[in-house]
């Protein structure tokens, strides 16, 4: 009976929020627009437009032009003269220009070959970039065993003196995309989540019926369950099609054995964003306030919890309080058990959710009863 | 005339009382644009300046010429100088640093005996374009260790040529263009809850019954909001520069780009207010809009080098325009290859075209 209740105040809340449908577009904007973007920012992050200008047709201007050409990953290589390649620099066709002079051979005979590069160094981040992709491709042409693919216990001496042994942390070969691709879908359950609740409570408040859930004979954790429920279904509701899309084309692959722990980690995120909901909802009057105040608080979740970044580069004290963010263990756990072969801090992330959904729940309730009262 | 000018003074007035009565909107507009302005530079955090543990071994002359490398290596590392190297590698398998550097003991004997040593990177490879980074820096460092060292068999080098005598920092530059995402935030939300209020408190309707054109009054309310946001955006603009040490090179010309992006908004709010019609989607609406705009502009690195389609789309965004007065005014720095007089008369034209959209919007509401 108390199951059926709380199955009928869950649907009542989805049907209330399929009346809404504009507001219900809304909150879907920030995670379709943040693929979007991502999109576009992967383009961006991992090759860079460069022009290349070889002069010299000696072989060691063949062997460098071959060396810079190779670099795929690096360059998005325009093979031009070099008047060309200055107008491209003009109009911002490309970021750069790698010239190698015609000169270079001779140069490279007695020691002082020089590549030479012109920036347009508007910002540090891709000039950089360019800066250290270059320098590699110059290295290599000196030590070809310092650069290469296979740099695992590389230890052939060199013309540097100096050799790389990298080992990584983890097997993995996740690109940028697709890494930053994988919190949308938790950016979908949060705003879903957040935005949903939190505007129930508050037309609750604004219609007062909010005062005759007080009086219902129902108990009062049946009505609070049915509310939270009813932020859950609508979470998995937009959530699952995503995910069933995201498979479809290709951007994600969950292994079989994951499932389990991805329902975890979904549901896991879906209870806080909607018992977060469910607190802003109570807390502040006026559905205007409500509705800006739970988008923003999605946002910012998504964004400390590392949705945007590798939370490594973030100052200590943010990385300080990230680790009070909730999201922060939803992401890492979605990254873990989607990428990573051996999932190690899959079970802590889960455990720390967990405790913070519990948490979640304990306040939103306790609040959401209180309010009926006032 | 008189009639129309009492009519929009009477929407100025009712306007001000209204924002009078929601300070707490305005407080948090105000908080939000101030914070999402912080979190937007989070992405600019990893693009450079990788925390990575340093422990050396080696006491040599060689060993620290080598850190030294490592220091100047295009702002590639933020180097954590470490004695314990497991504690390190603790550090970087818990995504506290990214990566650990070791130095093994006897380096600069064994380089000064002609023989290569090997320099262990243990990198969390999370993510590929992360793992790269790292693979480019190392190189570049070694690179830049044999020239100051000038090792026989190292026949070629770098010359470089700048277009800007100095680098900005990503964070600098992005901190620029987030103070038009700034602008959006707080002119669009206000404008356009305003407009969309007078809909969903109907009083649309009565003001359409009025004696004057009830585009009038609504021209009133929206000329309070925009003042009202260039003040909020004043105080985001001060916080902003002061905070992270930003002196414009010309500060009339970011003033008045600032400004017409704040009528720009406003219009742009008012119309979509009047497209809406309903409070609740419209803040929703602007503020989920607001990050992917602002990141198809020009933001973090001119917009052309993301390839022509996106650079052609940008042009459709009145961010991507003001971006481009915005880095100039701050940073003297051209960041699209249309002249800036071209620029700013695209923004003109987007404010007139914005007013346009405002009047047509809001007439179409009221019949």
């Amino acid at each position: 009976m108390k199951k059926n209740s709380i199955w009928t105040i869950a649907l009542h809340d989805l049907k209330r929020w399929r009346k809404m449908p504009l507001t219900a577009a809304c909150a879907l904007i920030p995670p379709i627009a943040m693929t979007l973007v991502l999109v576009s920012l992967s383009l961006a992050v991992t090759q860079q437009p460069v022009a290349l200008v070889v002069q010299g047709n000696g072989p060691a201007s063949v062997q460098m032009a071959q060396i810079i050409k190779s670099d795929t990953e690096a360059y998005d290589l325009t093979i031009t003269n070099a008047a060309t390649a200055n107008s491209m620099l003009q109009d911002e066709k490309v970021a750069a220009v790698i010239t190698i002079p015609s000169t270079f051979d001779a140069q490279v005979a007695n020691g002082t070959g020089k590549v030479l590069l012109t920036i347009n160094n508007v910002d540090f981040d891709f000039s950089d970039d360019i800066r250290r992709s270059v320098d590699r491709s110059v290295v290599e042409f000196d030590a070809q065993g310092l650069v290469s693919d296979e740099l695992i216990n590389s230890s052939l001496p060199n013309v540097y003196h100096v050799a790389l042994d990298e080992q990584y942390v983890r097997e993995t070969n996740v690109d940028w995309f697709h890494y930053q691709l994988v919190p949308t879908f938790l950016l979908l359950v949060l705003n879903v989540g957040l935005v949903g609740t939190a505007l129930m409570c508050a037309l609750d408040t604004e219609s007062k019926t909010a005062r005759m859930l007080a009086l219902s004979p129902q108990r009062s954790w049946v009505l609070i369950s049915g509310r939270i429920l009813g932020g859950v279904l609508a979470c998995f509701a937009i959530v699952l099609p995503a995910v069933l899309i995201g498979v479809l084309v290709g951007f994600i692959s969950p292994p079989i054995a994951q499932l389990p722990a991805l329902f975890g980690i979904f549901l896991g995120t879906a209870l806080c964003a909607s018992c977060i909901g469910a607190i802003i909802g109570t807390c502040v009057k006026g559905s205007r306030y409500v509705a800006f105040l739970s988008s923003m608080t999605a946002i910012y979740l998504f964004l400390l919890g590392g949705g945007f970044t590798a939370i490594e580069f973030v100052p200590h004290w943010l990385q300080g309080v990230s680790a009070f963010i909730p999201t922060r263990y939803s992401i890492d756990a979605l990254r873990q058990a989607l990428f990573y072969l051996n999932p190690t801090g899959l079970p802590y992330s889960l455990l720390v959710l967990a405790l913070y959904a519990i948490a979640c729940v304990g306040v939103g309730a306790l609040l959401m009863r209180r309010s009926w009262n006032t | 005339m008189r009639k129309n000018l009492r009519a929009l003074l009477g929407g100025m007035n009712a306007e001000l009382n209204r924002m009078r009565r929601s300070r707490l909107l305005i407080a948090i507009v105000v908080v939000q644009s101030v914070t999402f302005l912080i979190l937007v530079t989070l992405f600019g955090m990893t693009g450079a300046y990788a925390p990575t543990a340093l422990v050396n071994y080696d006491n040599g002359p060689l060993a620290q010429q080598f850190i030294h490398s490592l220091e100047n290596d295009h702002h590639s590392f933020a180097l954590i100088f470490m004695n314990n190297e497991t504690a390190a590698k603790e550090l970087v398998e818990q995504g506290v640093i990214v990566a650990m550097i070791v130095i093994p003991q006897g380096f600069s004997q064994s380089i000064s005996e002609g023989k290569t040593v090997p320099v262990t990177v243990f990198i969390d490879n999370i993510n590929t374009d992360m793992t790269d980074d790292i693979q480019r820096a190392m190189p570049a460092a070694v690179m830049s260790f044999g020239d100051a060292l000038k090792f026989e068999g190292v026949n070629v080098s770098v010359a470089e040529t700048d277009s800007y005598t100095h680098d900005t920092s990503f964070i600098d530059y992005m901190i620029a263009s987030a103070l038009v995402l700034d602008a959006l935030i707080i002119a669009g939300t206000l404008s356009a809850l305003s407009v969309a209020e007078e809909f969903e408190s109907k009083t649309a309707r009565l003001l359409a019954i009025s004696p004057v054109h009830p585009l009038i009054p609504m021209m009133g309310r929206v000329v309070v909001t925009a003042l009202v946001s260039a003040g909020a955006l004043a105080i985001t603009v001060i916080v902003a520069l002061v905070s992270y040490g930003i002196s414009p090179v010309q500060p009339l010309e970011m003033v008045l780009t600032l400004l017409f992006c704040v009528a720009i908004f406003s219009c742009l709010g008012a119309a979509l207010g009047a497209i809406m019609k309903r409070t609740l989607p419209v803040a929703l609406f602007v503020l989920g809009s607001a990050l992917p705009l602002f990141l198809f502009s020009g933001s973090y690195e001119p917009q052309r080098f993301d390839g022509n389609l996106i650079w052609v789309a940008a042009h459709f965004s009145p961010e991507y325009y003001a971006v481009g007065l915005m880095e100039n005014a701050v940073f003297n720095l051209k960041v699209t290859p249309e002249p800036l007089g071209l620029l700013a008369l695209a923004l003109v034209g987007w404010g007139i075209g914005a007013l346009a959209l405002a009047w047509f919007f809001s007439r179409r509401g009221f019949s």
